[in-house]
């Protein structure tokens, strides 16, 4: 696979984020239910799981910025099975609706390890870091779109979690936004 | 507003690694994923209701 193939699937892979993102956005305004502070966590490692493809697409390819995402994908696994766990007992309804008969951190789980398995079958590709990385080509418009987009979408995560928590920490599990409350 | 806080340090490594230098982008992935795993161990303090 060639330098200019892994950035396309950077690129790719962050549009796919960006799509992740969006529909944890459908999720809380549609249905009304707002994140728990461990599906916020989840959400903020999935937004870190993006700067390793950023700087992929900007600097080239390098392990180092795959081995950057793998770290965040692990954490974010381990943040999700916390919250799993949290719920497993028979009789737990769970937190928040199900989506196709399993929960969000439970997609999201599924997600994180996913990513482990992408991350790491695209370590496989030698090629990709042999060509020369020193002087990169300028990014593609399909590129710096799909950086564009992941930076707007995790500044409307700052937004909401500001809505949803305030100045204060927040709650275990929240049911209204702390600075709309009257 | 620690998640807050999170959200924006990610953002701010985002547009470092996109615009600024490459191992300045590194350090504060670094950090940020140290403060990730630093609030992920303030919150995980429940007991998991676990029988085994």
């Amino acid at each position: 696979m060639t330098s200019t193939r892994a950035i396309t699937l950077n690129a790719l892979s962050l549009y796919g984020l960006a799509l992740l993102l969006t529909a944890a956005f459908a999720a809380q305004f549609a249905l009304h239910e707002l994140p728990c502070p461990l599906c916020l966590l989840q959400r903020i490692l999935f937004a870190t799981l993006a700067i390793g493809p950023i700087l992929n697409i900007r600097f080239g390819p390098r392990p180092s910025h795959y081995a950057a995402s793998l770290l965040a994908a692990v954490a974010g696994a381990v943040v999700s099975t916390r919250k799993v766990l949290l719920h497993i007992m028979p009789g737990d309804a769970g937190y928040g609706s199900a989506l196709l008969g399993y929960h969000y951190y439970t997609w999201a789980l599924l997600g994180f390890i996913a990513a482990i398995v992408l991350l790491a079958g695209l370590l496989l590709f030698d090629r990709q870091f042999e060509d020369d990385t020193t002087h990169p080509t300028a990014p593609s418009g399909f590129a710096q779109g799909a950086v564009w987009l992941v930076i707007g979408l995790t500044v409307l995560n700052v937004a909401s979690t500001l809505l949803e928590c305030g100045f204060a920490a927040c709650a275990d599990n929240p049911t209204v936004y702390e600075l709309l409350k009257h | 507003m620690e998640f807050t806080a999170l959200f924006l340090a990610v953002t701010i490594v985002m547009l470092v690694a996109w615009r600024g230098s490459r191992p300045l982008a590194l350090m504060l992935y670094a950090a940020v994923l140290i403060a990730c795993v630093a609030t992920y161990l303030h919150h995980a303090t429940d007991t998991l209701k676990l029988s085994f």
